[in-house]
């Protein structure tokens, strides 16, 4: 499906835009600028960032070359003198400032007030992200503690959305949570989540 | 009057469990049922002396460990030994190790989420591009959209002010610019954007008090709002279908 960000593209539009980008890559049509017209993209994108299908589409290219293409801008943004980098959140490229540039921002908004979450969403959100799909009830016994206000907050937040139901008497909601959630965690994948610490007992082995 | 209040916020009685066993230098794995539930009863009355609500869940655990002792205290039958297949005692501790794993991971996710708020990305070039919303009658969302949205717009303003300014502030109240508003809807359209209403608005503090007005408007069913993926709030006289 060729899409500009959220948006369907019409035939003709699709068309015009592939008739387009041939004529550029015939005039230039080298790895060099494509990884500059994939640079650009993303600059437009913003904090919406970029999925790599949007990529293969716009440039009308395939999985590994725009990979390759990623990877080649990454490297050029990790050097010392870029104050901005390429990041993948939630399976979105998008450019964001290094964190280094914050005590200067900081300076420049006096009043940027970063946001809090509370311990309690913490707990919740991560008990959540590494049992997701979970159910309300079994968040409740983990915690020991009543939940449902807490899922609501989250859910208010968009950080957490409901994903069908549990097979379990009463067919229960689901939680799992949601882009946002990756995005204001700094994850690409769920499997990114800092493993668990394991705690064993150790005395156990004596008497295996 | 002195007092002292040592009380640690506590996210439940498994977080405070986990407390005293620390505190106590218990070991968690042999764990000592008897000083826990001793400990957790004098926590709890503590609690009750300096009037503080105890949370419900907090009793059931209690309960829990109670009969756990009062068990122990009990002649042992041994006709129940066979059938008794799973130790409260290790269940509890599976419990406490299990909660203790994720209050451990939501301290690292929490490093995440503050180091994310220190990379800033811009917004996408490409609103202006987009074809305008053609359903413009449809007036949903909730007051958290609502919020959200404001939040996102006074950021966008902090942005665009120079950052060495000085200006006198006039002050107006929310009844008046709620007076200023209505005179301006007469000249808007049926259904509006927030920004129609700010367009010679210079200060935060103005910006917020039209938010307020609105809010007021709202709540009294003179305005309709809805937000679309952009953030902007459009408004729509109520009454006008």
């Amino acid at each position: 499906m060729m899409t500009i960000i959220g948006r369907e593209m019409s035939k003709s539009e699709k068309a015009r835009w592939r008739n387009r980008i041939s004529k550029v890559k015939k005039v230039i049509g080298q790895e060099k600028d494509l990884q500059a017209i994939i640079e650009g993209l993303l600059y437009i994108a913003g904090e919406d960032g970029l999925k790599i299908e949007q990529i293969m589409m716009a440039i009308d290219s395939n999985h590994d070359e725009v990979s390759k293409l990623l990877r080649a801008i990454r490297e050029k943004y990790s050097q010392k003198t870029s104050g901005i980098e390429l990041v993948t959140f939630a399976s979105r490229y998008k450019f964001v400032t290094k964190d280094f540039i914050y005590p200067y921002a900081v300076k420049l908004l006096d009043t940027a007030k970063p946001q809090t979450l509370s311990q309690s969403a913490l707990e919740t959100l991560a008990i959540i992200a590494y049992k997701q799909p979970i159910t309300r009830v079994e968040i409740e016994e983990l915690r020991g503690v009543s939940s449902e206000m807490m899922l609501r907050k989250l859910l208010s937040r968009g950080l957490i959305k409901e994903s069908g139901r549990s097979s379990a008497p009463g067919r229960p909601i689901l939680y799992e949570v949601t882009d946002e959630f990756m995005d204001s965690f700094k994850l690409d994948d769920l499997k990114e989540l800092p493993e668990l610490p394991e705690y064993e007992n150790e005395q156990e082995d004596l008497f295996d | 009057m002195a007092f002292n209040l040592t009380t640690e916020k506590f996210e439940g009685p498994l977080d405070l469990m986990l407390h005293l066993i620390r505190e106590q230098k218990l070991d968690i794995f042999d764990l000592d049922m008897e000083a826990l539930t001793d400990q957790y009863l004098a926590y709890l009355n503590k609690m009750e002396e300096l009037h503080l609500e105890i949370e419900s869940e907090y009793l059931l655990e209690l309960a829990i460990l109670i009969e756990y002792k009062s068990k122990k205290l009990l002649p042992k039958d041994e006709k129940d030994e066979g059938l008794q297949v799973e130790d409260p005692k290790e269940l509890l501790v599976q419990r406490l190790l299990e909660y203790q794993k994720y209050k451990e991971a939501s301290y690292k996710l929490n490093d995440n989420y503050i180091s994310r708020q220190e990379i800033f990305s811009k917004s996408p070039s490409y609103e202006d591009y987009l074809e305008k919303d053609s359903d413009e009658n449809k007036i949903e969302g909730n007051p958290n959209d609502l919020f959200k949205a404001m939040n996102r717009m006074l950021r966008k303003m902090q942005l665009s002010k120079p950052i060495n300014t000085s200006f006198a502030n006039k002050e107006i109240s929310i009844d008046d610019r709620i007076l200023e508003i209505k005179a301006q809807m007469v000249d808007l359209s049926a259904t509006f954007n927030f920004n129609d209403l700010v367009t010679d608005v210079g200060s935060i503090s103005e910006y917020i008090i039209t938010f307020l007005a609105i809010l007021d408007l709202i709540k009294d069913h003179i305005l309709l709002f809805s937000i679309d993926d952009m953030d902007n709030i459009y408004l729509k006289k109520a009454g006008f279908n």
